[in-house]
């Protein structure tokens, strides 16, 4: 049996999301709070307590009118691999709380183990963490649409996008019971890319090459959040659009992005 | 023992004026043994009684009997779905299945009729085995995947004719079988505790996985939720 | 011997030192930290065998498939239904939300009837006879016309039980809420002079203009025209976005040419005049016969036309000569009409005049062009059974005045309600049943509206929430929630060529008191009696949908819908030009004085908020962005430079006031947004339902009015003028 599990290829799961397909009508982020039973309050509109674990920025070119241009951008944990799973987030927490898996290269987060020091979130360069600031509360009936595949979490831990992992576990029980050692590239998407009503969210192993995203990723088109950084996200971003792939990372003036020698994909 | 309690006399002796020192001893060391005595049996006999409180199971329930009624052993009743996900603990429709009438002669199967089949009510059965919510246990990837046994973090419950009293911890709420019967945490066969610690002892030895860049062990993830 | 402190010292010592050789210190460590980590606040959810269950969602008109996971028979989450025409596996924020007005605290959860000015509860079976009773008195008093009934939509059985009911009590004052969908039936019927309405094939289109649709705003088959829009960046489809405010459709055109609010009628004048004028019109649509074609070429050919369509739009002549030449030259090229979500009627003007280009492109019924629908009319009851007080009502002609004289080809005009609701003399109502709708909140000038309705002897509700006009009612009979009732979901027609009906099926039992509307009006006419209860011969709603959709309920039932690919568009007749010859564009233009008001104040539409009588659940609202809603304050859109010469800063407050009402905003300049226009989030400010709904910004209903259509008397108001000062 050991051998068995010795020969299963690592994955590598990541996304792709098409900025040019995305509408911002913010399904993801419902999704997301539905399928992870992520709480409300009477004000949310602190973002900086509000949690979502996937959010959809509005960037603008910031030029005058009428040239305005504006474009969506949903994020996710990019799950950064960094060098060899050191992610600036795991790096950092003292509790192992939080873990990069080789095997599926996602970013754990366990809520049972965080103590909530928050450090992960200050190591965390595109505020995909968030604190749980009150114990959640479902008001009248609410605590009856709580998923059971995913644990609610309590006042004072850190939480995030983990890629759905509710849904790989059960695939994988799925494909178990019929025999099979591994599951099919749609046997297993996050809530995101399935409520996404333009298609925008590609989700797949990035290390499989029958896989949409292994093709996507290499587009000329795509990009990665703060890449100069060496943090090695696994969420890739697609724009036909310059200045969106420039706004991707920090650059000098006069810089361009295309000359720039990227970490690897 | 004694080794211990030698190094405690020294300690305590040297600490007294020269004067009072006999005197003191003989009283110190009857005092001594006396608490050490009393906390030895509070904390391996009273303790454990203490901290688990003693539930009933709401139906004395015959494993061995039903076995013998089955065609496929444990997977009979405790099935798996579909899906993949696992049944777990029958619902009433299942028993129902069999025992819409009483079929024998025993009076707590007239009574679980009576009590639970007629009124349509759920048996509040209490899970032995029931993990916190922060675990996602897959008996797919176990049973089916991995080829174990029931029987390895269950025990012989297939063969039991009664069911044994429930013990909660009235600390955390979780079932003793979670720490396991034995307080001292040590154990014998591999049903006997399930902690985390078991869970990666047992991972690490059959999958060889250390994917975890944190702990080189297993992901966090297989096992959380 | 004596027992001193040392004894007790050494006491306590050995007892210290057995304990360490006991478990409990250890045991007690492990225990409190796993008593920390089961938190007593933190619910843990109950397992058990997952399923999924098919319906349809009923939030909104858009109509999409919905498969529901559960868990045992507690619903978990709202997903998309796979393979349906509409969504095909996509689900909004407000569809995925939906979940929580199901569990959620804002549920009816029995009848009400208000004594008092206050709600107590009262049986089902008393309601229906007491309101039964009132109808009688009605009808007896020969005021039968007097009952009147306002719902969402006209479209559903729910609603058309509703009209036969208060047509078989003897009324014709039957009124739905009204959309753009309204305007696409009145063209159509216009120029064509037939029955049918307009579906825009867009991801079939190479050359998409949209006159300020809302494609992924959620123009009124929301998830259709994202999906659609998805297509049209594959295939490389051009859409060009006319509108004064950088929304997200226009942020994802290729080209955004902003335009003076209200003047989209005069830009499609202009591009006419081009392709009349260069002949840039497929040759084969009209001929020297087509009538009244040579009149209107006519009429639109000189230069005039285009330097007032300049002048007017804000977009210089080579911008609209452009235009008009590359949407006439493109293959299959498309215009849309209807502004933001679709949610209001727009003039016949203007519609009429964008139908036109379509038209002359000879777009009409073909791939990645402009379908004309057939009213789809499953419809084939009996016909009511009449007494004479039922034929005396329906001698009348309608209150609103629609259906008759200048405004023959209007259904209704719903923004005359309040007014009739007010009057005293013979044309008023004095019972009104509402159903699927929000007046009190939907409504422009929603002030006059709110007013209004507490003159109604009579208002019955059947919403399943506490909203505004539901808190004014006086009988509260809640209807099941979405996910609890059955109920048939018709198509928009938008984006949709075919023949599509989707069925909401209850996933989970009532959670209250609650009943089917279908079934309360089957009741409520059977306790009637006499030719009422013979009209409603239904045992029960359910046999009632069940016969009314015969050989499609097998598919509804097992697939959740029943879908016809392409057997629902009509043919195109010739066009009559004549309707367009005295068009009237001037009404479109913003209400109020220029000076008093120097800036305009538009809607801004988004997925993330719903507009109509559903409100915003706690999901939806959780994703509002904070510069829309900041705490309760209403956030206002406003150009940097425009918030320069009033002296405004970026997140201060400040005061809107428009003719209608004041409301105290914030600010956020913008850069895409015109000089001299103001943005405002419609869909907000409800005071009804709950603390996570309401009290959260204003609403925009109330600081507009009514603008009456001169051809069609319909309510087209969008923007109005407004002006901005420091707090």
């Amino acid at each position: 049996m050991k051998k068995e599990h010795n020969h299963m290829k690592n994955k590598k799961f990541g996304m792709c999301i098409d900025l040019d397909k995305c509408t911002g009508c913010g399904s993801c982020m419902v999704a997301c709070m539905s399928e992870n039973n992520v709480p409300f309050r009477e004000d949310e509109t602190d973002k900086r307590k509000s949690i979502t674990w996937i959010t959809v920025y509005k960037i603008t070119n910031n030029r005058p009118f009428p040239d305005t241009e504006v474009c969506y951008m949903p994020r996710p944990c990019m799950h950064c691999e960094g060098h060899d799973g050191h992610s600036p987030c795991v790096s950092v927490c003292p509790a192992t709380a939080t873990d990069y898996d080789m095997a599926t290269g996602i970013v754990s987060q366990i809520y049972t183990r965080c103590f909530g020091c928050r450090y992960c979130m200050g190591a965390c360069p595109y505020h995909a963490r968030y604190f749980n600031w009150w114990d959640p509360v479902w008001p009248a009936e609410m605590e009856k649409y709580l998923s059971p595949d995913v644990s609610p979490r309590m006042r004072g831990v850190v939480e995030k996008c983990n890629f759905c992992y509710s849904r790989y576990q059960r695939a994988l029980d799925k494909a178990y019971c019929e025999g099979r050692s591994d599951i099919e590239e749609d046997e297993y998407q996050t809530a995101c890319t399935q409520g996404c009503p333009a298609g925008a969210i590609t989700f797949g192993d990035l290390n499989n090459k029958s896989h949409a995203v292994y093709k996507l990723k290499k587009s000329p088109n795509a990009f990665r959040l703060l890449e100069r950084l060496g943090t090695n996200p696994k969420v890739y971003y697609l724009s036909s659009k310059e200045w969106v792939r420039k706004a991707g990372d920090n650059y000098i003036k006069g810089e361009n992005p295309k000359n720039i020698k990227k970490s690897h994909h | 023992m004694s080794k211990q309690e030698d190094k405690v006399k020294e300690i305590s002796s040297g600490n007294l004026p020269d004067d009072e020192k006999n005197e003191a001893i003989g009283f110190g060391i009857i005092f001594f043994i006396i608490g050490i005595a009393a906390s030895l049996i509070f904390g391996w006999i009273v303790f454990p009684k203490l901290l688990y409180s003693q539930k009933k199971q709401p139906v004395d329930f015959n494993h061995k009997l039903h076995m013998e009624f089955v065609d496929d052993g444990c997977e009979s009743c405790h099935f798996f779905r579909e899906d993949g996900s696992y049944s777990g603990v029958p619902k009433l429709a299942q028993c129902i299945d069999c025992h819409e009438e009483v079929q024998g002669e025993d009076p707590e199967e007239e009574r679980f009729v009576e009590e639970y089949v007629a009124k349509g009510k759920e048996v509040p059965w209490l899970i032995y085995s029931k993990q916190p919510d922060c675990v996602f246990f897959s008996h797919a990837a176990h049973v089916k995947k991995g080829g174990m046994e029931c029987k390895t973090c269950h025990g012989p419950i297939g063969e039991s004719t009664t069911l044994r009293v429930y013990e909660e911890n009235r600390v955390t709420g979780l079932s003793r079988d979670i720490w396991g019967k034995n307080i001292s945490g040590l154990n014998k066969n591999t049903w006997d505790s399930m902690k985390m610690g078991d869970c990666a002892d047992c991972h690490m030895e059959e999958t060889g996985r250390k994917s975890s860049v944190q702990t080189e062990k297993d992901g966090c993830l297989v096992c959380h939720k | 011997m004596k027992i001193d402190r040392r004894s007790f010292l050494s006491l306590g010592i050995g007892a210290a030192a057995g304990t360490a050789l006991t478990p409990i210190p250890w045991k007690m460590m492990d225990d409190s930290a796993i008593w920390t980590q089961n938190w007593w606040l933190t619910p843990v959810p109950a397992g058990g065998e997952v399923t999924y269950k098919t319906t349809a969602c009923t939030l909104c008109p858009g109509g999409c498939g919905l498969r529901i996971r559960m868990v045992e028979n507690r619903a978990i989450k709202v997903e998309g239904l796979e393979k349906h025409p509409v969504n095909d596996g996509g689900i909004c924020p407000i569809g995925l939300s939906g979940i929580q007005l199901l569990y959620g605290g804002t549920r009816v959860k029995m009848p009400l009837k208000k004594v008092n000015g206050k709600f107590v509860k009262i049986s089902w079976k008393d309601a229906i006879s007491e309101i039964a009773l009132k109808l009688k008195v009605l009808r007896d008093k020969g005021d039968a016309y007097k009952l009147s009934c306002l719902t969402g939509s006209d479209k559903d059985v729910t609603s058309l039980l509703l009209k036969r009911f208060i047509n078989t009590i003897g009324s014709n004052n039957f009124f739905a809420n009204t959309t753009i969908s309204d305007s696409y039936e009145f063209v159509i019927k216009k120029v064509h002079n037939i029955e049918g309405s307009m579906s825009f094939d867009l991801e079939n289109s190479d050359f998409i203009l949209s006159f300020g649709s809302g494609i992924i705003d959620g123009f009124v088959s929301p998830l259709k025209m994202i999906r659609a829009h998805s297509r049209i960046k594959e295939q490389g489809g051009k859409i060009v976005q006319i509108e004064p405010r950088l929304s997200n459709t226009a942020a994802k055109a290729d080209k955004w040419i902003p335009v003076n609010p209200g003047s989209e009628g005069m830009l499609a004048l202009g591009l006419l005049h081009v392709i009349v004028k260069e002949k840039l019109y497929k040759s084969n649509i009209v001929s020297d016969n087509t009538s009244n074609f040579e009149k209107f070429r006519r009429l639109i050919i000189p230069n005039t036309t285009l330097n007032k369509a300049a002048e007017t739009t804000g977009i210089d002549s080579k911008t609209i000569e452009k235009l008009g030449r590359g949407f006439a030259n493109a293959r299959k090229p498309v215009a849309i009409f209807g502004r933001g979500k679709g949610d209001s009627p727009i003039g016949f003007g203007e519609a009429g005049l964008v139908y036109i280009l379509n038209y002359l492109t000879g777009n009409i019924n073909k791939k990645g062009g402009l379908f004309i629908t057939d009213n789809k009319k499953y419809i084939n009851w009996p016909e009511i059974v009449k007494d004479e007080i039922t034929n005396a009502g329906l001698d009348k002609s309608r209150m609103d005045g629609a259906g008759a004289g200048s405004f023959e080809d209007t259904k209704y005009i719903t923004s005359r309600l309040a007014d009739l609701m007010e009057s005293k003399d013979q044309k008023s109502i004095s019972a009104l049943f509402i159903y699927n709708e929000n007046p009190c909140y939907t409504l422009s000038d929603s002030k006059k509206i709110n007013k209004a309705i507490e003159a109604v002897p009579l208002v019955v509700s059947f919403s399943s929430y506490l909203d505004e006009t539901t808190a004014k009612a006086d009988y509260i009979l809640p209807n099941h929630t979405n996910l609890e009732r059955l109920q048939d979901v018709p198509s928009v027609p938008s984006g949709i060529t075919g023949g599509l009906v989707s069925l909401s099926k209850p996933v989970v039992k009532p959670m209250y008191d609650t009943k089917n509307t279908g079934d309360v009006i089957i009741s409520l006419a059977k306790a009637m009696g006499g030719n009422i209860a013979e009209s409603f011969a239904w045992s029960s709603f359910e046999t009632c949908l069940k016969s009314t959709f015969k050989d499609q309920w097998n598919a509804l039932d097992k697939d959740g819908f029943w879908f016809n690919p392409g057997k629902s568009t009509r043919q195109c007749p010739d066009l009559d030009f004549s309707k367009l010859l005295d068009i009237n564009l001037s009404s479109i233009q913003p209400q109020g004085s220029k000076s008093k008001f120097p800036l305009v104040l538009i809607p801004k539409e988004t997925m993330r908020i719903s507009s109509g009588y559903i409100a915003d659940p706690p999901f939806a609202v959780k994703v509002i962005p904070d510069t829309v809603l900041k705490n309760n304050d209403q956030v206002v859109e406003i150009n940097p430079e425009t918030a320069k010469k009033y002296g405004l800063h970026d997140t201060k407050y400040a005061i809107l006031t428009t003719p209608f009402g004041e409301v105290k905003v914030k600010i956020h300049t913008y850069n895409g947004i015109m000089e001299g226009v103001i943005a405002m989030s419609k869909g907000l400010g409800h005071i009804g339902y709950d603390k996570f709904i309401n009290g959260k910004g204003e609403n925009f209903n109330r600081l507009i009015g009514p603008v009456e259509d001169p051809d069609s008397g319909l309510d087209i108001a969008w923007g109005i003028r407004a002006k901005l000062t420091r707090a």
